[in-house]
């Protein structure tokens, strides 16, 4: 007879100590990639074969972790998991700084809870408190701009000469919302090419349409465009727009559609043979939405009209006045690309402040990268960075410190930067002693010492990191004052703006607010409750 | 008050065909200096202050005049005499004060050179820019020789006008003009930053930074029929200090005073004002412009204050010579 299946429930004090051991062993994973001295986690992988994954990055390294032995501590360690993947895909970077910070609120918490203080209100007051530490990081930031503090900001994230030059250089010519595509080279050096113009994934259906040029490749001047997501099913449907478009002297026609019938590109490459009007015709880029936001940019970067099946267009319907023109236009096999659409700038601007409130607006990482990469589009150019390396283990280790970087890049950029080393946090605490001694009640006194100590984590962490005497080097760094830290590298106690050791203000901020927010939520559970048969879950 | 003296450039170019786009001023031998003028009838020079003008182009044996937009040269120009003169598809480029000319081609599709502009410290760093009516920006950084499109950023390029920061060598700033706005390069032009300037107040013809703005920060931009826009953050915000019934402001010029202020010259098709407290009050010389022709730019040789020597190109062909008078605020 089969075991009956019947959730088990866990009540205090066991349930709250169960918690602190799971995310205990979720930091104590990733809390040695903390600092400039990072060492590595190695992970199995699944394959018996296969040699192990090799990371330094906190956010992956707790995605990775998807289940503990225990089931009570397997909760809290997978609360501490989710939180550190949120870090990293909304910041880049900051999950390890999370991760101490949630630890040691969450452990100082538990004991003063434990010792009769009420959960409720200690949550009401870490969170006034996380107020205060963003006011005093906000009044801390400072602008980043400048090839040469990119690169060094750069290399504050990922230690890596090479990658951190290449990534201030194009940074610094691409902006915050630059595109960068960032794929494995060839050789050993890392290697970047930029875009003019705005390019879209999508192949011409006739390679015989770039046929006769260098690198089946074709650029074309002065060009009228049609965009559509239109099924071209005939040769005939298309004979009056070529015929309107040969009448306005058009000698150049890119056709953007969803489909496009064998007779109907028999007549396009007839037509090209006769040479009286030259006819690119490419497939429209993506499919749903992202879909409908290409069409978009597309028709507003060319002054052009969007014909829609939804709408009810049709190819044979189709006016001149419809099409969009561009400067220039290129195609290869794969992709094709847009230098100076003839639509309105003025237009294009507004367009652009929208979707830059959109990003600012947006809550879900997916649904903000989309609107990033759309600004990115009509940005008017766009980079690759090729990551060489000896192994592919080690461009794939170094693509993904790329990733990261530009990513922790995109933030600074955006939002400024703080002193790094955890210099940012320690110059949040003097604001809460005096929130402490301003404090109505003990209750909140308690709270905002709690914090104090949490802040000092990410640096006492860094230092432990380095190998070096935490007391001794922490007490320097008080004495030394505002804005000092440890400079890993020099082993010494230094002001870490003049330093050059900088973070990311959004990565300090979404880090501490998510380790208040979720440390304050966690010391409020009070009973744990198990499914009969646990569900394995691969996502955060 | 002194007066103007006007003299008449249609000995070199002719007024029946020609419109006077641009004009440059540079340091010749002998102390004396040399004004250059961009017609529909090609370039034109004078070293007699404008009393007698000479085709600049002869060398090159053109079976028919080849338009210049835009014309610059060097602040060395005394010791290189190096000029640039913008044309459609290409750029050209003297070391000899016009004498000889050099073609440079930029990448097709051919483009129209609006404007043009120079490093300050051109004869250490070789950096020119042509801003182009359809193609953005080019930027060559050897002299003229060879010319690279980098228009990251800049999400117009319809450009009327580009200024370059005196401070060029150190911050790496210039903006350009545009049909929808302003915008800045802050890395010497590889990448390009839309700013605060209000669409609706654009085309924006011309541009003039203070001759402090690494330290202040201002600048001002002169629009097609909103008047002129001041800018005391580098061009992030943007106030109007003079509404668009002025007309559209074709050309606008600096320089530092005595009174630690800048001197500010504006021009429009027939009027000239100056300012001498960076824009706050204005003193209206449109007297000066006596002619059919609209004024539609300038070029001015030490300083905007009295007695300085000013030239004002018109679109009837003439270049009128102003020497300015003492300032009386309105």
């Amino acid at each position: 007879m089969a075991k009956p299946l019947i959730p088990r429930v866990i009540f205090q004090p066991a349930a709250g100590a169960a918690l602190g051991r799971g995310i205990g062993r979720i930091v104590d994973a990733v809390r040695p990639t903390l600092g400039p001295r990072p060492r590595l986690v190695s992970l199995q992988r699944t394959g018996r074969a296969d040699t192990p994954e090799m990371l330094d990055d906190a956010g992956l390294i707790a995605r990775r972790i998807v289940q503990l032995a225990d089931r009570d501590e397997d909760m809290g360690a997978m609360l501490a998991r989710q939180m550190l993947w949120r870090v990293h895909e909304r910041a880049g970077d900051g999950s390890a700084t999370a991760a101490v910070i949630f630890e040691s609120i969450y452990n100082q918490g538990l004991t003063y809870i434990t010792a009769g203080g009420n959960p409720m209100r200690l949550r009401r007051d870490l969170e006034a408190g996380l107020a205060g530490i963003l006011d005093q990081l906000a009044a801390m930031t400072r602008p980043l701009a400048g090839r040469h503090a990119l690169e060094h900001f750069a290399y504050t994230v990922c230690y890596d000469a090479e990658l951190a030059h290449m990534l201030g250089e194009v940074f610094d010519v691409i902006g915050e919302y630059g595109r960068l595509d960032i794929r494995g080279g060839q050789g050993r050096a890392i290697e970047r090419e930029y875009v003019e113009g705005m390019y879209w994934e999508a192949a011409p259906y006739s390679r015989e349409m770039l046929t006769g040029q260098a690198h089946q490749r074709v650029d074309l001047e002065d060009v009228a465009i049609l965009v559509s997501d239109l099924n071209i099913e005939s040769g005939p449907d298309l004979v009056p727009l070529l015929d309107a478009a040969a009448q306005a002297r058009e000698r150049r026609l890119l056709l953007i559609c969803q489909s496009l019938a064998p007779q109907a590109l028999a007549l396009l490459m007839a037509n090209n043979q006769a040479g009286r009007l030259q006819v690119i015709a490419v497939h429209t880029p993506h499919v749903g939405t992202k879909q409908k936001a290409a069409l978009e940019d597309l028709a507003l970067l060319t002054g052009g009209q969007v014909l829609l099946q939804a709408a009810g267009d049709s190819i044979a319907g189709a006016k001149y006045a419809c099409l969009g023109h561009a400067r220039r236009v290129w195609a290869d096999k794969d992709y094709f690309g847009i230098v100076g659409g003839r639509g309105d700038p003025r237009a294009l601007r507004a367009h652009l402040a929208e979707l830059r409130a959109a990003v600012a607006a947006a809550t879900d990482p997916e649904a903000r990268k989309e609107l990033r990469e759309r600004i990115g589009k009509l940005m008017a150019g766009s980079a690759t960075l090729w990551i060489g390396g000896a192994t592919e283990t080690e461009i794939k280790l170094r693509s993904e410190l790329a990733e990261r970087t530009a990513e922790a890049l995109r933030g600074a950029l955006m939002e400024g930067i703080v002193p790094g080393g955890g210099a940012a946090l320690l110059g949040c605490r003097p604001l809460l002693r005096k929130m402490a001694e301003d404090a109505p009640d003990a209750a909140a006194r308690v709270a905002y010492r709690i914090l104090i100590n949490a802040l000092e984590a990410p640096a006492r962490t860094v230092i432990a990191n380095a190998g070096c005497d935490v007391a001794r080097v922490m007490g320097e760094v008080d004495r030394a004052g505002p804005g000092h830290g440890f400079e890993v590298h020099g082993e010494r106690v230094a002001p870490m703006l003049e330093a050059g050791i900088l973070d990311a203000a959004s990565v300090v901020r979404i880090a501490s607010a998510a380790a208040v927010t979720t440390a304050a939520l966690a010391l409020t559970t009070d009973v744990l409750v198990h499914h009969a048969k646990p569900v394995k879950v691969y996502e955060p | 008050m002194s007066e103007p003296a006007e003299i008449s450039a249609t000995a070199g170019i002719s007024a029946a065909e020609g419109v006077i786009y641009a004009l440059a001023i540079g340091a010749g031998p002998a102390g004396r200096s040399v004004c250059y003028a961009a017609s529909d009838a090609g370039l034109f020079g004078t070293r007699d202050g404008g009393v007698t003008w000479q085709p600049l182009y002869a060398s090159l044996d053109l079976p028919e005049p080849l338009p210049a937009m835009a014309v610059a040269v060097p602040p060395d120009h005394a010791a290189d005499g190096i000029v640039f003169a913008g044309a459609n598809g290409g750029v050209l480029r003297s070391f000899d004060r016009g004498a000889t000319w050099h073609v440079a081609q930029l990448p097709s599709p051919p483009p129209l050179v609006v404007a043009l502009a120079m490093s300050p410290a051109f004869s250490d760093d070789g950096v020119v820019f042509a801003a182009t009516e359809q193609d953005g920006v080019f930027r060559s950084a050897d002299r003229g020789g060879r010319w690279v499109a980098w228009n990251f950023g800049l999400l117009d390029l319809n450009l009327f006008c580009v200024a370059v920061s005196p401070a060029f060598a150190r911050d790496e700033t210039l903006f350009v003009g545009a049909e929808s706005g302003v915008y800045r390069s802050a890395n010497g032009g590889r990448a390009w930053r839309e700013l605060g300037f209000p669409a609706a107040a654009a085309p924006v013809l011309s541009l003039a930074l203070s001759p402090r703005f690494a330290a202040d920060g201002i600048l001002w931009a002169g629009t097609e029929s909103s008047g002129l826009f001041v800018s005391n953050n580098s061009g992030e915000s943007w106030q109007c200090c003079l509404d668009g019934e002025i007309g559209a402001i074709n050309a606008l010029a600096t320089a530092a005073n005595l009174a630690g202020s800048t001197t500010l010259l504006l021009l429009t098709a027939d009027a000239l004002l100056r300012s001498q407290d960076g824009g706050m009050t204005w003193q209206d010389l449109s007297n000066l412009l006596e002619g059919d022709g609209g004024a539609l730019c300038l070029t001015a040789a030490g300083g905007l204050g009295a007695g300085a020597t000013i030239f004002v190109g018109r679109t009837d062909g003439t270049v009128r010579r102003v020497i300015l008078p003492a300032s009386a605020a309105l």
